[in-house]
């Protein structure tokens, strides 16, 4: 594909992004914020599309969007009382309603403008000197070019033991989880 | 304008906006969910490097699969854990849950 035709669709993937997670973190009723959540991951997974990951954009959409949010959604369903339109216990957006409220989401707004200010620049500075260099592997990013990566090479093997290693980790986190959940006493 | 500043400046933005979430909710588990913002903007980075700068092997979408366990590990402990401090305290704002099961005030 030409760059010409990526920059645009780079710019409306970016806006949606940010606009989206603005969206997620302003706001009101928890369920529409992990919904939205969700459906930010649409321009990301289409960011690493055009970014040639092709397998990392079905992991976006498949692990993070079916699986983990999933299991937040269901979280806030489970202690989500319904009669009080949407809103989970503690969540009542800013602790003083009116003026002061809407006074604190500003000043937090011009916070982050203000680092965004600050931060972005010299980032930006330092990786336009940065040369790019092209990509040269076949297949790049394809499911058969991971498996290579991983599983093929023996000089990767620490790749491949610390991507095994992951699975000790969800097992600690399956221990926890169920460890947590029993009850106290029990 | 697709090039690697302009994705870094995506992925800061979107830690930035994570930090904002952080900051401004009151729930531990809307808490979490900027958390996973934040997440996305390091992913982003990863994937963008990745393309931009090592054009030989896919090393920045490994980690970005170590990323992904991370944060469903993290996710899952988390929320149960938010689950067992609702059953105790009705409630999961981190204010009320600072003062350590002491009901006073």
């Amino acid at each position: 594909m030409s760059p010409q035709i990526l920059d645009p669709l780079f710019a409306i993937a970016a806006l949606g992004l940010i606009a989206l997670s603005l969206a997620v973190v302003l706001a009101k009723n928890p369920v529409r914020s992990t919904l939205l959540l969700i459906l930010s991951f649409l321009p990301t997974s289409f960011l690493y599309l055009m970014l040639q990951a092709p397998f990392v954009a079905i992991l976006q959409i498949l692990v993070y969007g079916g699986a983990i949010m999933m299991l937040f959604t269901f979280v806030i369903m489970m202690i989500n009382p319904a009669p009080k339109g949407g809103e989970i216990p503690g969540e009542t957006a800013p602790i003083r309603p009116g003026a002061a409220g809407f006074l604190r989401t500003a000043l937090l707004l011009s916070l982050l403008a203000a680092m965004a200010f600050i931060v972005v620049p010299p980032v930006y500075r330092a990786a336009s000197a940065i040369t790019p260099t092209p990509i040269s592997k076949p297949g790049f990013g394809s499911l058969a070019s991971m498996a290579d990566l991983l599983f093929r090479d023996p000089a990767n093997n620490p790749l491949t033991v610390s991507f095994e290693l992951i699975s000790f980790l969800i097992l600690a986190g399956i221990i926890a989880a169920i460890n947590f959940s029993r009850r106290r006493g029990a | 304008m697709f090039n690697l500043p302009n994705s870094l400046a995506l992925s800061l933005l979107l830690v930035l906006i994570g930090c904002l979430g952080m900051l401004r909710r009151r729930s531990l588990i809307l808490i979490l969910l900027s958390v996973e913002i934040i997440l996305n903007g390091v992913n982003i980075a990863l994937v963008s490097f990745n393309y931009f700068r090592w054009g030989t092997t896919e090393t920045g979408h490994y980690l970005y699969m170590l990323s992904i366990g991370v944060a469903a590990v993290e996710a899952a402990v988390g929320l149960s854990m938010v689950i067992v401090l609702f059953k105790n305290f009705h409630d999961i704002s981190p204010d009320r849950i600072a003062k350590l099961g002491e009901s006073g005030s």
